[in-house]
């Protein structure tokens, strides 16, 4: 098995999860080379759409370094702009968002607003919802990647930003006024999770080889529901290595990021 | 407590401070900028010919851009972002500034960075928005300064209720209901509402109508007129343009109006709308303009990367040798761009790939 880092595994895990003859709405970086490789391999049918408003681009000149960057209009077969891009959506035309953030709780409501102090006084700002809000309320299904550690696997978060299902209660979304069906997969470098139909809370579905369901509850503050069917996490072959670093990001602008400490 | 008034639960869920999610029950409601009647009133107090519009930077900050009103700003990001203009707003100074967009990243950076170098020049009271970061190339170092010492206040929405909220002022409309911020914390916390839609019975979110006083907007092209074309990305300048009771528009080039008149299905703004016209090149430079030039990354990490000194700081010297060097220190635009070398220019044109665009 070849070698391959943290950033590969969740673009190939990206890739894995979308299906074909559907709509992926991406943000910058992992999502896009994910869709990318989804194209590439089990899904040439999947378009994606980029919240300035682009649908079915043909990212030939690159990879787009921002979701509103002149590369992600290439041949796109409709371009309009924001409100084009966030009404396709709401009226249902896209199947699956890719967000992110800075914590994240067990029923996968996303915080990117800040952590510590208060609202109109934060300890730390982050950049706010950008499309993140509008995308987890109205994709069909909410994808998050995020970086597995305790500090961002909470129990509480001090902002809510991208709805999931609220506090777990079978109407929350209903009496949100949102369309969207909610979270469906949370991706790390070490684990994929899923959502319980009846609770649902986070469910571990997948571990990295070599890792077990106890090494991963330890990196997450709430406590984890185990799928009886837990797997390990397909790993990438040789050529989806070669496609990530050769099609997808031959700059390794994403790929080859240094992992923070 | 009006009758109309509904809530998620997101109260089961919140960790705002009561207090704070208090206040937006107490305060009434008010537009941050026109109302939806002092627009209308704007609008129909316009000379409705076909005129022409262009001017210089100076003369068009000179005349709209004054103390206390609501600045729309244009573009996504680092993507056809009114550069020019905001350099020329604060060559000018103006206080008490409202900020309304969607994402943006150096327009507002540079208007912070001014406002911490001389907050009797140039002051910022209040934003509302969805995001302010430079995406891949970091946080917004000056926002993070301003907001964690508490000295701006923020209304937070979406970028589709950014977006849509300049779309219903577009509309003439008070308000619009849309299908997000519900079920979040914006729902405490923003000017929004949710209600009972009066026809499905089920609970659905409103955000209020953004007009603001004045528009800045960097399209491709444009008649004299103002009658814009937008290639790539419209983002949500339409919408602004249409929304505000004055809008500057910048533009990379202008053309014949019978080339508008040959595709007018083409016209992204229309001439009513805009009420200043000013050709300038590169006006979105750093960012960039599809079917002109690309973004230049070395020099939006520039800028940040002087902002972030400080941020780590306090030191605010290099700020301000930026401002006074590039900013302060040049009379145009014109004259900034000059200190660019221009290899590095010819090189961003290469790097837009010619992206096709249709000017006939």
């Amino acid at each position: 098995m070849a070698e391959y880092g943290p950033f590969e595994m969740i673009a190939y895990t990206g890739s894995r999860v979308l299906e074909d003859e559907t709509i992926v709405f991406v943000g910058t970086g992992l999502p896009i080379i994910a869709s990318m490789h989804a194209q590439l391999t089990h899904a040439p049918n999947l378009n994606m759409i980029f919240e300035a408003g682009s649908l079915g681009a043909v990212l030939e000149q690159g990879l787009p370094l921002s979701v509103g960057d002149t590369r992600a209009f290439r041949k796109a077969v409709y371009a309009k702009g924001l409100c084009g891009a966030f009404e396709l959506t709401q009226r249902g035309y896209a199947d699956y968002a890719f967000i992110g953030g800075a914590q994240i709780d067990m029923h996968g409501n996303i915080n990117s607003h800040f952590e510590g102090g208060t609202y109109s006084k934060p300890g730390v700002r982050f950049p706010g919802s950008g499309g993140a809000g509008a995308m987890a309320a109205n994709c069909e299904k909410t994808i998050a990647i995020m970086a597995l550690e305790k500090r961002r696997f909470v129990e509480k978060l001090d902002f809510v930003t991208s709805i999931g299902f609220g506090d777990g209660e079978p109407d929350y979304r209903r009496k949100a006024g949102v369309m969207g069906s909610g979270p469906y997969r949370v991706i790390t470098n070490q684990a994929l999770f899923g959502f319980d139909e009846e609770t649902r809370r986070m469910m571990l579905l997948e571990v990295l080889p070599g890792k077990t369901a106890e090494d991963i509850q330890e990196l997450v503050s709430f406590e984890l529901l185990i799928s009886p069917d837990l797997t390990d996490m397909k790993e990438p072959t040789d050529e989806d290595l070669r496609l990530l670093r050769e099609e997808c990001d031959p700059e390794g602008y994403f790929l080859k990021r240094k992992v923070a400490k | 407590m009006d009758k109309l008034m509904k809530s998620s639960d997101i109260r089961n869920i919140t960790g705002l401070q009561p207090d704070e999610i208090k206040k937006k029950g107490q305060e009434p409601f008010e537009y941050w900028g026109p109302t939806p009647f002092e627009a209308r009133k704007a609008a129909v107090a316009k000379e409705k010919g076909l005129h022409d519009k262009r001017t210089t930077l100076k003369e068009a900050v000179d005349k709209y851009i004054k103390d206390g009103m609501n600045l729309g700003i244009g573009g996504f990001v680092n993507t056809r972002v009114p550069v020019s203009i905001i350099h020329e707003i604060i060559r000018k100074g103006v206080k008490d500034l409202t900020l309304s967009f969607q994402s943006t990243s150096l327009c507002a950076e540079l208007l912070a960075g001014a406002m911490i170098v001389d907050p009797d020049h140039v002051s910022i009271k209040r934003v509302e928005l969805s995001w302010w970061g430079y995406e891949v190339i970091g946080i917004a170092p000056l926002f993070r300064y301003l907001v964690t010492n508490g000295m701006i206040q923020l209304d937070d929405y979406t970028n589709y209720g950014m977006s849509v909220r300049f779309k219903a002022a577009a509309m003439g409309i008070p308000f619009i209901p849309t299908r997000d911020h519900g079920g979040s914390d914006m729902e405490l916390v923003n000017r929004g509402r949710m209600i009972e839609c009066p026809f499905t019975k089920e609970d659905v979110y409103l955000v209020p109508a953004c007009h603001p006083d004045v528009g800045i907007i960097h399209v491709p092209v444009a008649d004299m007129y103002g009658n814009s074309r937008i290639f790539g990305a419209h983002c949500t300048c339409p919408e602004i343009a249409v929304a505000a009771a004055h809008t500057i528009v910048t533009t990379e080039q202008i053309i014949p109006t019978d080339n508008i008149r040959k595709y007018p299905n083409l016209t992204e703004i229309p001439y009513p709308a805009v009420d200043a016209l000013i050709e300038q090149p590169f006006g979105g430079y750093p960012g960039a303009c599809y079917g002109y030039y690309w973004f230049d990354m070395p020099e939006f990490q520039e800028f940040r990367g002087i902002s972030d000194e400080f941020r780590k700081t306090g030191n605010k010297d290099k700020l301000k040798k930026y401002y006074d060097k590039y900013i302060f220190g040049c009379e145009t635009f014109d004259d900034f761009l000059a200190t660019r070398p221009y290899n590095k220019l010819k090189e961003l044109r290469q790097m837009d790939g010619v992206q096709p665009i249709l000017i006939d």
